[in-house]
């Protein structure tokens, strides 16, 4: 009987990340993820069914983490300034201090596997977020909207502007970029006011 | 769970009639409760949950199908 060990089913999973942000999906596999992680391909599959498995489960994981770190001190009542405040923070967060990981998420969402990951992940999260611009629109903080108009204008800016900041560079021949403290608030302030009603 | 075993093979079990035939076997013995075959890896892995089985009875199990099965160490 082999036994478990989670410390080795963690290393492959971080193994794992690092070869499909490196390589892509297709350039995983079990033996060039077990070469990484310095174990036997048996041994992977202890942990996984198989290779879809691996990734979905993969994924899922991934998806709850960043749905737990982004409602950590939210909570779907606030007023929707600062509800939005506290996602945005919450949000440049986990981007920041999970730079691999963040990459693979946005590989993982433009995949075959997203079906079946979304229908298992962040579903707290989804049901949160969906409450909170509910109460938002019914307390008259923000116009009714298409929830993809709304998500475009809630989150599109702060992801581009992290994207920069994490790439250290702006638009093409302009400065290094830097996301301050003060240029997300000015930003945000733009956004809460395309949000309010008129 | 706590008695069930994973037990990991290198097979031939290339194509959906190859585990057809696998499975004839394979589900003729009740000590395993659960298998697949991985066959995007170029092992074409079995991997089987069982309890209390040798890997040499599913060897044989796998053999009787007419497919080649090796125990993948560890």
């Amino acid at each position: 009987m082999r036994k478990r060990d989670e410390k080795k089913r963690e290393l492959i999973c971080i193994k794992a990340i690092e070869i499909i942000v490196k390589e892509g999906f297709d350039g995983l596999s079990m033996h060039k993820l077990a070469k990484a992680a310095n174990v036997s391909p048996a041994t992977i599959y202890i942990y996984f069914k198989d290779r879809e498995d691996l990734i979905i489960q993969l994924c899922i994981k991934e998806f709850d983490r960043m749905g737990e770190v982004t409602l950590a001190n939210f909570d779907p009542t606030m007023h929707f300034n600062e509800g939005l405040k506290v996602q945005w923070m919450n949000r440049i967060k986990y981007c920041l201090e999970n730079p691999l990981k963040m990459h693979f998420l946005e590989q993982a969402k433009f995949s075959p596997y997203i079906g079946i990951v979304l229908d298992k992940a962040n579903v707290r999260f989804r049901q949160v977020m969906k409450q909170f611009v509910q109460n938002a629109t019914e307390k008259g903080e923000i116009v009714s909207l298409p929830i993809e108009v709304y998500w475009s204008l809630a989150f599109s800016p702060l992801y581009t502007l992290v994207k920069f900041h994490m790439e250290k560079k702006g638009l093409p021949g302009t400065e290094d970029f830097v996301l301050t403290e003060e240029t997300m608030n000015i930003t945000l302030e733009l956004v809460l006011k395309a949000l309010k009603p008129a | 769970m706590i008695n069930t075993d994973v037990l990991v093979f290198k097979t031939n079990v290339r194509f959906q009639n190859d585990l057809d035939n696998i499975a004839a076997y394979i589900d003729s013995e009740s000590r395993i409760l659960m298998w697949n075959v991985d066959m995007e890896d170029k092992d074409l892995v079995l991997r089987v949950e069982a309890n209390a089985i040798e890997p040499g009875e599913v060897i044989n199990l796998v053999k009787q199908a007419g497919y080649y099965c090796e125990e993948l160490p560890d």
